[in-house]
Parts: structure tokens; sequence; C-alpha cells
């Protein structure tokens, strides 16, 4: 069995979808986490492909970004959908997540740039608020449709990891109310009680983002 | 025998790279090109509201680097092994994040914006540029193949050219302080059936 480390800060961020695939799998893997500013990240950069994390150290051949990591794994571990057209499905709702989450980050990085209360109701009503409702459209409509209950085909596949994170997330951001959006809560709901994840989830660290 | 069918505005952006695997792979599609009225006439029934959308016998997939996959995937231009294949994932993905970097530069180039090109480029492209472009040269420096994964050319090599195209149409001196780069992008567009639909191409600046 190869042998498998995954890089990142101390955080659930871009790499916790990635750490709940090996829990969901039953994959062992070095789960090496960075302490935010004491100056590890610092000395650690100039070694990682690409000046990033996270990083998929796999037999020493690595991996950078996430959503690369996160689909490699979930091929060589059956969670990439059971068709092509699956995956590209799966790809595509991930990039979706990717690209909402672009205007997402401009509030967290107002937020923690100090900016004026009234330049992040800006960016609050006027990008983050349009660009979610138009996301958890395209989600909603998906599950709609998708009689499962998961986003893609009959079974789970790293695209509900990420919404799933994702979601959880919003909500410590206040940006997700459960009883509003009943759909995606139970989505979040079906990931999470997954028997595999169990431990993993009662025992991990918490963050916000 | 499968019918593919992509639909996209008239422009390059981001679907002309699965338009090129198309006909590297030598496989027939129906090229829709649709302006901006007929695109806003059809936005609400594409599954996420945008272009490029690729129906595949009646299957709708969206999202460009997601159909880009697919192809390169079917057709052979997504590397050899799993792992190159995450690798070539990976340069699609910071391709994007550079993309999403200078957006403010991009989109005011394309006249969406009132901001001022000449102050983008400074503030936005030219930084974004001087982290992404030393980067690949990095991975092609050490490439067997002469392209961004040592198999071959794949659709991290397309896509990242393409886009580079606009850029220098934008500002023919881009990627001047970098002949490696400007290299690479000889020998992309000069591979076999790829320079030929290249000739032949709607000329865009996007």
């Amino acid at each position: 069995m190869p042998s498998y480390k995954l890089t990142y800060f101390d955080v659930r961020g871009l790499a916790e979808a990635s750490r709940l695939l090996f829990h969901l799998a039953g994959v062992p893997f070095e789960d090496k986490r960075i302490t935010f500013g004491d100056g590890s990240w610092e000395k650690l950069k100039d070694s990682t492909p690409f000046g990033q994390i996270p990083v998929l150290s796999v037999d020493g051949f690595e991996i950078p970004q996430s959503a690369a990591i996160l689909r490699y794994l979930a091929k060589k571990f059956g969670f990439a959908g059971k068709t092509p057209e699956e995956q590209a499905w799966a790809d595509a709702i991930v990039d979706q997540f990717k690209d909402f989450f672009g205007a997402f980050r401009q509030l967290i990085v107002a937020q923690r740039g100090g900016k004026s209360a009234e330049e992040i109701e800006k960016i609050t009503s006027e990008v983050v608020k349009p660009a979610q409702e138009s996301y958890f459209k395209i989600l909603n409509g998906i599950l709609e449709k998708n009689k499962s209950g998961f986003l893609v085909g009959n079974g789970i596949t790293f695209a509900d990891l990420v919404i799933a994170e994702n979601i959880e997330s919003l909500e410590k951001f206040g940006f997700f109310n459960a009883s509003e959006q009943p759909k995606l809560s139970a989505l979040r709901e079906k990931v999470y009680t997954q028997p595999s994840l169990k431990s993993y989830l009662a025992s991990r660290p918490d963050s916000q983002i | 025998m499968v019918h593919y069918k992509l639909t996209y505005f008239l422009s390059r952006g981001l679907a002309d790279v699965s338009r090129q695997l198309f006909h590297l792979a030598g496989v027939e599609f129906e090229d829709e090109r649709l302006n901006r009225d007929q695109f806003l006439e059809r936005k609400e029934s594409f599954p996420f509201k945008q272009v490029p959308v690729l129906t595949v016998d009646g299957l709708e997939i969206p999202q460009s680097m997601a159909i880009a996959r697919y192809l390169a995937t079917k057709f052979g231009f997504a590397g050899k092994t799993p792992e190159e294949s995450a690798l070539v994932d990976a340069f699609v993905d910071q391709f994007k994040d550079f993309y999403a970097e200078i957006h403010d530069y991009f989109y005011t180039m394309l006249g969406f914006t009132q901001l001022d090109g000449e102050e983008q480029k400074e503030k936005v492209l030219i930084p974004a540029r001087d982290k992404f472009l030393p980067l690949l040269a990095k991975f092609l420096a050490k490439s067997k193949s002469g392209f961004l994964v040592d198999s071959g050319i794949t659709f991290a090599d397309l896509i990242i050219v393409d886009d580079m195209t606009t850029l220098i149409n934008w500002w023919p001196q881009y990627a001047d302080g970098y002949p490696e780069i400007l290299a690479w992008r000889e020998r992309v567009m000069n591979y076999p059936k790829l320079k030929e639909y290249i000739e032949k191409r709607p000329v865009t600046m996007a």
C-alpha cells in the first residue's frame, strides 16, 4: 500500500474533504498539520511544488492543489462517480463551489484586513449574497432532480464532501440557516452520518473555515 | 457513434481548449457558437445558467474545465498515469487561480468594467504573471517532453497557452521576459492537427 501524507494548515479549509475521503475509504495517512503563524509554513513553502499547501505526498511523489488531490484520491478509492459522465458532473459541482468561494473569499479578506463595517456590508450584499443565491439555486436544483439525496448518481462522491464542508463553514459564518435550506441540510446530514466518518468527526479539531 | 455538441460564445475564452481537443483527437463535434442575444435567450435553459456546455448524446455537462477534463481523459490528453493526471489537474487549477487573480485586468480589457487597463496591467496582471510563469518554467525545464508533464501534451498546456494568446493580443510584450515560456507556446501551437485548427479557426481577441 502506498504511503500517503497530506500536509495543510491546522484548519478544515481546502483539505478537509481529502481528510474525510481517507477516513471514508478506511485508508491510513499521515495527517500533517502546520500551525499558522509560528514560522513553520515559511520554512516549508519553498520545498512545496507550487509554494502552497495542501500538498499530498504519495510515496514521495508530490501533488499540489486541493481539488487535484481530492479527485486523485476519489478516483483511487472509488468515490468519483460510477461513469466518466458522473465524474464530470462531480468536477463541475466542485468548480461551481470554487467560483462561489472566490466571491466569499473577498469577504474573509475584508474582515481579516480590518475593513470598515460599511465596506464589509457592501461586499456582503453586492458580491456574496447574489453569488450564494445562484450557487444554492443550482445545488437545490440538482438535489431536486436526484432522488438518491446525493449530488451525483446513487452514492457519495467527493462533490458531496466538498459541499457538506462548505455548508458547515457557511453556517459558522452565519451564512447558512438550516431551517431555510432543508435539502442542503439533509445532504450535510447524509455525509456526516456515514458510519466510517463517525469517529473522525467526533474527534477532529474544529475551525471556522 | 457518440454525438457531441459544444455550446459557447463566438470567442475562445475557456472553451477553445475543448474545441482543440476534438481537433487533436480527430473527433467530430457540433461547434455551436452563440452571439450575446442568443446566449441571453437560452441562458436559463443551461444547467448552471452559463456556457460552455457539452452535450453528449443529450446529456449536458457544464463548467469549462470539467468539460475539458472529460474530453481530455476520453481522448488521451490528460496524462498517462493517475499521478501525472493529478499534476495536470494541479496545473489547470493553478491557471484558474491565476485567471481569477487577473479578473480586474481581463474584464477591463473585455470592456466590462470602468477601470483603467494600463493601471490594472501594472497592479494586477504583472504581479500575477511574475508568480505564475516562473512556476511553469520550473516544470518545463525538468520535463522530458517539452510540455508540462513528461508524457507529452495535455489539456493543461492547451488552456494556459490559449489564454496567453489573449494576453499577448492585448499586450504583445506580455511574455517577452520569459523566452522559455514563449518557446513552449510555439511548441504547443505548432503541434500537429492543432496548428491546422489554429490557422482555420475564427480569429478573436479573447
